[in-house]
């Protein structure tokens, strides 16, 4: 019971460490990375004239980075003396700083000035003071209090809560002395790296910018080396921050290249992570004239690796997913690393490599995914014309063409003959059969300039075929005869040389054929027949004598009714001429010629608005009158 | 069978014209004409067809709702119907009449078009 316990525990256990390595091989390489024309470039910013101080500190410091020395080194010292002012703290940083990068140049300062940098490191002076006379202190080779440094920076730290400040206090913490307290400051870094945004999975950067991260890398790894001790950062994050820093590869300001230039320096040459760039040189296609695959591995200031060991783990067909190469190391030559793949006389196509660097620890994205592409010269053979009769009472004549030649004979094919075309297609070195993507077979009439284009099918055997019936085609050729070229076209990515090869000219003789009406060449890009625009029609009216004797008919019952209230006896005698009534007579009247005039000028809202007036004028009116009549009436009775 | 029909109807119209007061026979012969009006237009409408099709609805529906309002006023000056309307004296029933032909020949004039 127990041991099966355990068995099961050790299951459990080997699969997690199965399921761990599979994912680690999926893990992240540069998307982004400096080739050596951007270094360059960068070194060209960083080389410009200076104007003032705070641009000779960038060049000089970001050019010592890069490994280079400034184009002139004594001129750059003596601008530095020339242009330091020994009141201002940022001053005195950026010359304390250059004078360092600068072999053989020394800046004096007095007591005052020594005094005054002592004196910015305190709680009252912004993290960026501090770092300023902290880092011109250890420069000019002056002693300082790391401890009270350590506190100023932690009280700083919870006041100056963003990015920039941060960095600036890691940067200050790996110039001081290695005895102080830098527990806390070190915790900053796992603080800020939280901070930093995942856009994609590709990319890891502050919404700060590029400035901002690329210094957070440099300072990040200062302190950690300074402190020895690894930096909280995943390998998949390390390589997330190159693509962000190095996906810019022009700069808008001396200060952003010397950030770069700072980063780069900082993730090439730390203890803990060296990030690999392996690229292709050139395109990765080998071929038996170029049977090298040579590959750049370089660190991310495209230096490269002269002391690790790259090596070929797989290399897997992506066709047939045959393994064809499994652990062969590549060779150093020159700064490149060769292997001989066509050695192992690969079959042209495509083929996944997994290629590792190994040899430091310290090395992040060593393991590579490739695709080769191997290519090849294809050869034609056995390339045989015929003409077969369709019901095979005839023998079939074959003739042989040998490639580039062109049929000495042209064919003759009517409408009771197939025209038939057998062809093999070899790797020219190996002999292989091949099928490529593209074999055509074209057809050209040089008099009419008509071309049909048909696709040769292999078979099982890897034979390729071409039949032509020439009766079952005949639309596609307008039923036109003639004499066609032939042509055979092959074609495929993995091949270097794509043939285009008039094998013979066909005359085909079709049935039916029309008066030879000229091809209109089907150009698209004639004029097309001109639309004409039709307007809407208006709808069918009746006739007019019809409509008028309809408009008579329908006003005809106003007559009746006026005959039968005369016959009824209504009169009009009652009419009591008071103002109430006439007014009332006189705005219902305007009421209905308000009516006429809105259906022949007016809209809604004018309507309304007179309509409001006039009616309760008439209203009034009506009112008045209607209950003079009620009182008339019951009276009466 | 038609004998007794003709002589249904003559006795209808005999007790029309005797016991209907005047100011209803006046009603009456107004409802004659807008119902003649209505039936002239939707014989046209049948003849021609519907183009314009706002048109013909705007006067058809025009005679419907005028015939609908006169019937209306009508029951209410019936003296007969006193019972059934203590609230609205004759007067009241006109000037209701007049108020909601305003608001018919509106919405007619609009959709006439």
């Amino acid at each position: 019971m127990e041991a099966s316990g355990s068995f099961l525990h050790a299951i459990l256990n080997l699969s997690l460490l199965v399921f761990v390595l599979a994912l680690e091989a999926q893990a992240l390489t540069p998307s982004h990375y400096l080739v050596a024309s951007d270094v360059d470039r960068l070194q060209a910013v960083l080389s410009q004239p200076f104007t003032d101080l705070k641009s000779a500190y960038f060049s000089v410091v970001g050019l010592s980075k890069l490994g280079v020395s400034v184009a002139d080194s004594n001129d750059a010292c003596s601008f530095i003396k020339a242009n330091v002012d020994s009141s201002s703290i940022e001053a005195l940083f950026y010359a304390a700083e250059a004078s360092q990068a600068i072999s053989s140049c020394e800046i004096h300062v007095s007591n005052e000035t020594r005094d005054s940098l002592h004196a910015a490191v305190s709680e009252d002076s912004t993290v960026s003071q501090i770092h300023q006379a902290v880092s011109a202190l250890s420069s000019l080779g002056l002693p300082l209090a790391s401890q009270e440094v350590v506190s100023a920076l932690k009280a700083r730290i919870s006041k100056e809560d963003n990015v920039v400040a941060i960095t600036l206090a890691l940067q200050t913490a790996s110039r001081l002395s290695q005895q102080a307290e830098l527990g806390e400051i070190l915790e900053e870094i796992e603080d800020l790296a939280a901070r930093l945004d995942d856009l994609g999975g590709v990319y890891l950067q502050f919404e700060e910018g590029l400035e901002a991260t690329a210094l957070f890398v440099s300072a990040a790894y200062a302190l950690s080396d300074h402190v020895d001790m690894e930096p909280p950062l995943k390998e998949d994050q390390v390589i997330q921050l190159v693509n962000s820093i190095f996906s810019k590869k022009s700069w808008d300001s001396l200060s952003e290249a010397f950030s770069v230039a700072s980063a780069a320096a900082a993730l090439s040459n730390n203890r803990f992570h060296k990030p690999v760039v392996v690229s292709a040189v050139g395109p990765a296609t080998v071929s038996h004239s170029h049977p090298l695959l040579q590959l750049h591995v370089t660190d991310v200031l495209c230096q490269p690796l002269s002391s690790a060991n790259v090596l070929v783990e797989s290399a897997t067909s992506v066709a047939s997913k045959a393994a064809i190469l499994s652990q062969t190391p590549f060779t150093l030559r020159d700064g490149i690393f060769e292997l001989n793949f066509m050695a192992s006389k690969p079959a042209s196509g495509y083929y996944q490599f997994s290629v590792a660097v190994t040899g430091d620890s310290r090395l992040v994205a060593n393991h590579v995914e490739l695709k080769v592409k191997v290519s090849t010269k294809v050869a034609i053979n056995n390339m045989d014309l015929s003409v077969v009769d369709k019901d095979q009472s005839i023998g079939t004549k074959t003739t042989r063409v040998e490639y580039p030649n062109k049929g000495k004979a042209s064919f003759i094919a009517d409408s009771h003959q197939n025209f038939a075309m057998t062809f093999q297609l070899v790797d020219e070195t190996t002999g292989v059969e091949l099928t490529p993507h593209q074999t055509f077979v074209r057809l050209h009439n040089q008099k009419t300039g008509q071309e049909v284009v048909f696709v040769a099918e292999p078979d099982s055997k890897n034979l390729y075929k071409f039949e032509l019936d020439t009766a079952e085609r005949k639309t596609e050729f307008d039923s036109i005869s003639g004499t066609y070229a032939l042509y055979l076209m092959v074609g495929d990515a993995t091949l270097e040389n794509p043939v285009l090869w008039n094998v013979a000219d066909v005359v085909l003789k079709f049935p039916d054929e029309e008066a030879p009406s000229t091809v209109q060449s089907k150009n698209l890009y004639v004029p097309k027949p001109e639309i004409q625009h039709l307007f809407r029609e208006p709808e069918k009216r009746p006739p007019t004598v019809l409509s008028n004797t309809f408009t008579a008919l329908v006003l005809s019952p106003f007559l009746l009714l006026l005959i039968l209230w005369f016959k009824l006896g209504a009169n009009i005698s009652n009419f009591s001429f008071s103002p109430s009534s006439v007014l009332f007579h006189v705005g219902h009247a305007a009421m209905l010629g308000l009516m006429y005039v809105y259906w022949t000028h007016l809209n809604m809202f004018q309507t309304l608005k007179y309509l409001a007036i006039i009616g309760s004028l008439t209203f009034l009116a009506g009112n008045r009158m209607l209950a003079q009549k009620a009182v008339k009436r019951t009276h009466e009775h | 069978m038609s004998l007794s029909v003709i002589a249904v109807i003559s006795r209808f119209l005999e007790e029309y014209r005797s016991s209907t007061s005047n100011k209803l026979k006046v009603i009456d012969a107004y409802l004659l004409y807008i119902l003649l009006t209505g039936a002239f237009q939707f014989l046209y409408c049948l003849l021609v067809g519907t183009f314009p099709f706002n048109s013909f609805l705007s006067g058809f529906i025009s005679s419907v709702g005028s015939f609908i309002l006169a019937v209306c006023l009508r029951i209410q000056i019936n003296p007969q119907n006193k019972g059934d309307f203590l609230s609205v004296s004759p007067e009241r029933a006109f000037a209701d009449f007049l108020f909601a032909h305003t608001v018919l020949h509106l919405v007619v004039v609009n959709f006439i078009g």
